[in-house]
């Protein structure tokens, strides 16, 4: 009686929803043949069935491709510049902290070498240009200097 | 040449090893690959990507798996990654458009179909409607929809693949057909493609 119930329903209402079901034969015995029933009668049943089934079609058609003969001398090349590259950059981590720290100690050498040429000269400027106000005070003391403006 | 020592070899660098795995593996790691990103050349660049991750990384196999769900784990989320990169992309490429003024010439051209009634259908656009259902469709059920129509999967092995139950896989699959099945209702009905 459920099923003549529901099938009478189906004659009246499309049953788009249960088609990929139907397609993929999920339905139950009972169910698929209320469908098929449905089918004979509903030509837009019929029409949206065909329409399913031919884009679902286009997964059978595409599925398991032909794979490029040379993937695998591919795959092997990329392989190859991979360990290279890595061999290289395990070359550059080690070299890298060791050129930077011998340019910090060249740095550090060069700026005390030159700290300590550029210290001396001034010193011994310091050293003459007191010598020479010595000098003059002792040519000409501040007295006859004064007297001599006046 | 068993599972095991294909994989003892890897680990130790064996080259011969590597090629027999992936002239094993090549088609079923590239068809997964192409039934997420639906390009050939994309989906056997991101192949190899999905070997050579194998490759470097066979010490962490622990072999409690099939080789194939482990392959098949990794293809999947590299794809997904590269389906989530491309929608970025495009996102950005779309804002620029609307900024320079310039139109989607896609979106352009599935306005037009609804208006040609006598229009040539080609498999081409019969694919590209079919390929934008299956992207819309959430991660979870493309991936459990794609292992099961492209490679023809039990539940139980897609269940293993994904790490959820059996009941989960079915309830994924079949809500993923149900929302392929509106979307296709729905341009069956707007007459598009």
């Amino acid at each position: 009686m459920v099923s003549y119930i529901k099938s009478n329903k189906m004659k009246n209402k499309c049953i788009h929803k249960d088609l990929i079901f139907y397609l993929d034969n999920e339905l139950s015995v009972e169910k698929r043949t209320a469908v098929e029933k449905h089918l004979e009668e509903c030509a837009d049943c019929r029409s949206f069935l065909a329409f399913l089934q031919e884009r679902l079609q286009i997964i059978e058609k595409e599925k398991n491709p032909e794979v490029s003969p040379f993937f695998y001398t591919r795959l092997s090349a990329r392989l190859d510049e991979k360990t290279e590259r890595q061999t290289q950059s395990q070359w550059v981590r080690l070299a890298q902290p060791a050129f930077f720290s011998l340019v910090l100690i060249a740095g550090i050498y060069g700026g005390l070498k030159l700290g300590s040429n550029a210290s001396s000269p001034k010193v011994n400027q310091q050293t003459t240009s007191s010598v020479q106000m010595l000098n003059d005070f002792a040519t000409e003391p501040i007295e006859s200097f004064l007297l001599g403006e006046l | 040449m068993d599972e095991a020592q294909l994989i003892k070899g890897i680990q130790q660098g064996d080259r011969k090893s590597f090629q027999t795995l992936v002239e094993t593996y090549q088609l079923m790691v590239v068809n997964t690959c192409l039934g997420i990103v639906h390009n050939k050349a994309d989906a056997e660049d991101l192949a190899q990507d999905v070997f050579l991750e194998i490759f470097r990384t066979a010490e962490n196999f622990r072999g409690d798996a099939k080789i194939s769900t482990w392959l098949y784990r990794i293809a999947t989320n590299r794809s997904l990654n590269f389906v989530r990169n491309n929608k970025r992309k495009r996102f950005f490429q779309s804002i620029e458009e609307t900024f320079t003024g310039g139109r989607n010439r896609t979106s352009e051209i599935s306005e037009n179909r609804g208006d040609q009634p006598d229009r040539n259908i080609t498999d081409e656009q019969r694919s590209d409607l079919l390929h934008r259902a299956i992207d819309r469709l959430p991660e979870k059920h493309r991936i459990a929809f794609t292992l099961n129509k492209y490679e023809e999967l039990p539940y139980q092995q897609i269940a293993e693949i994904m790490e959820i139950s059996l009941a989960s896989v079915e309830s994924l699959i079949h809500r993923a057909k149900k929302n392929l099945q509106e979307q296709l209702l729905d341009c069956y009905k707007k007459k598009c493609v």
